[in-house]
């Protein structure tokens, strides 16, 4: 499990097969097995990813199978998923095209790059 | 009463009755305020795991600059330059690029340069560049291929990226 504090900022592209828990400044792509936005966490850029966790700001797409966007999460871009979950509170300002489960087999490379 | 009122605390009983083919008002009935994330087990996310030193896995490659006012622990793959405090780059990390900081010390491989106060090279060190230090340490079967010289003092740490 990697784990970015809330000191780090990063200009760059990140690659995972685990876990990876942003709780500072990134800007750039991601594609991680499960990502985690913590508090405070800001993201700017795109995620491919299985699960995708946000607790904090996300400006950008994600393409992702299961998506839990929690009460202090912000999201802005747009949100592929198969399943997802919004509490309460949450600010989204997204398109959130559904998407069948194969769809995401095959995501190596961003896709719909057309904005 | 207004369709677009936030229903803060009678939520449940307006979502039942006048919602016949949706499923999930159901379970939202069921399920009145904590929204709980189903897909997955929300992570213990308390105050304090924001802070602590940042861990790079081995699982994770980083492509571009990072930056960092704390510690770093580098188990995985970075190509690009590495500011931070105490930077740790584990045995089987691999570093192409620079390192900036007050401690670097290095048990995997560095392609690039370091440049710290003090400087420590453990005996799995694998070291592809030049090292700019005040202060090293060279353990017994270190790999080093460079230049080691004593630094200016200008090692100090200066952002260039702005934090959002």
């Amino acid at each position: 499990m990697s784990h970015l504090s809330k000191a780090i900022t990063i200009n760059g592209d990140l690659e995972s097969d685990g876990e990876l828990q942003i709780y500072g400044n990134v800007r750039g792509q991601i594609c991680a097995d499960r990502l985690v936005i913590g508090p405070g966490g800001f993201l700017e850029g795109d995620v491919i990813a299985r699960d995708v966790h946000i607790e904090g700001r996300l400006e950008g797409r994600i393409f992702a199978l299961n998506v839990t966007l929690d009460s202090a999460a912000e999201v802005n871009g747009r949100i592929f998923h198969n399943t997802i979950t919004v509490a309460k509170g949450a600010r989204i300002d997204a398109r959130m095209p559904w998407r069948p489960p194969s769809y995401f087999e095959t995501l190596e490379t961003l896709p719909e790059a057309r904005q | 009463m207004s369709m677009f009122n936030r229903n803060d605390n009678k939520e449940t009983d307006v979502s039942a009755p006048d919602k016949p083919r949706d499923v999930t008002s159901a379970s939202v009935a069921a399920m009145p305020k904590p929204v709980q994330p189903a897909a997955a087990p929300a992570p213990d996310l308390s105050a304090a795991k924001s802070a602590g030193p940042s861990v790079i896995s081995k699982a994770l490659k980083i492509t571009g600059q990072l930056e960092s006012t704390e510690d770093i622990r580098i188990d995985g793959e970075i190509e690009g330059d590495i500011h931070g405090v105490a930077v740790t780059v584990g045995s089987g990390a691999k570093v192409k690029g620079s390192v900036y900081g007050q401690t670097v010390e290095l048990a995997g491989t560095i392609e690039g340069k370091i440049e710290a106060k003090k400087v420590i090279l453990t005996s799995t060190a694998h070291m592809s560049g030049d090292v700019i230090h005040q202060d090293i340490r060279i353990e017994s079967g270190a790999y080093i291929d460079g230049h080691c010289r004593p630094g200016t003092n200008k090692t100090e740490y200066k952002p260039t990226v702005k934090p959002n």
